[in-house]
């Protein structure tokens, strides 16, 4: 592999790595691992768009607390899902995403949308008994899903767009 | 789970997204799209360096007066047409036709290659 002589070592450490070498080497270690991204991505944003319609108003007999109870375990899996694949997928051309804009773009998005759930967490969500279920969620809850729904499939674009930038 | 424990990966990515804004910029290139299909190039040269490998296999090929970084097929795809990594050693004469990346002047995507007379579809 020929690495950018204009790289910073630890991403040249990172790519010539065994495990880098073994992702871009080995015949169908590559495609599994895209497989386990796609599966992550299915869990992880799923749970959450099904939950953010709920905030937004859909299904308003549903309980909230319940609902969420049931989906973010799932979407926290998902995470943990797209974060290991998406670390070796990373690692094994860690030089070249590293210099993609749709790369950055992705992370700092990725970012955004954490703050989003940890600020819906830590704020509306500790009133939910409230707003449990036939009730409208208040404003800034719906803000939030509004927010995650958008941020989560702009990460979906950006990634994509890593292959096309 | 706390909130806390959720927040610790968003951090850490948000940490990585500010240590690479400060790396150069290059620009990549993936996807046919990136490829000037109204010019076609026909090379025949030598194999430098190959990498067998994901997401797309490529050879160095030296042609008089240049090297050509030759974006190939996923190995897999490769692997399944008949064109095995030992098809690709360095020293081999191949003839590759495809098309010029339109920004990066160093480099072309194959659409088939010719290789000890046997000619193997890419796309």
């Amino acid at each position: 592999m020929i690495h950018d002589p204009r790289a910073a070592a630890w991403l040249v450490w990172l790519e010539s790595s065994p495990v880098a070498v073994a992702m871009r080497q080995w015949l169908w270690l590559y495609p599994a691992v895209e497989v386990l991204h796609i599966a992550g991505i299915a869990a992880l944003v799923g749970g959450a768009v099904m939950f953010d319609l709920r905030l937004l108003g859909v299904s308003r007999g549903l309980p909230v607390a319940a609902l969420a109870a049931h989906l973010l375990p799932w979407a926290r899996v998902g995470l943990g899902m797209v974060a290991l694949s998406g670390a070796l997928m990373f690692i094994a051309h860690a030089t070249e995403w590293a210099q993609n804009p749709a790369f950055r773009v992705k992370l700092l998005l990725i970012a955004a949308a954490g703050a989003n759930a940890w600020a819906f967490h830590r704020w509306p969500f500790r009133a939910v008994a409230r707003w449990d279920r036939d009730l409208p969620a208040p404003a800034h809850a719906r803000v939030a899903a509004l927010l995650s729904m958008i941020l989560w499939l702009s990460v979906i674009a950006c990634g994509r767009l890593l292959a096309y930038l | 789970m706390t909130v806390r424990t959720v927040t610790a990966p968003f951090a850490l990515v948000l940490a990585v997204a500010v240590t690479l804004a400060a790396a150069p910029h290059a620009s990549a290139h993936h996807g046919w799209s990136g490829y000037d299909s109204g010019t076609t190039l026909n090379l025949t040269g030598t194999i430098k360096e190959a990498g067998y490998e994901h997401p797309h296999g490529y050879v160095q090929l030296q042609v008089p007066g240049k090297t050509w970084r030759v974006v190939l097929a996923p190995p897999s795809r490769m692997e399944n047409r008949g064109l095995p990594r030992t098809a690709l050693s360095p020293g081999k004469t191949v003839t590759v036709v495809g098309y010029p990346n339109r920004t990066d002047p160093e480099e072309m995507r194959a659409e088939r290659i010719t290789v000890d007379g046997k000619t193997t579809e890419l796309r």
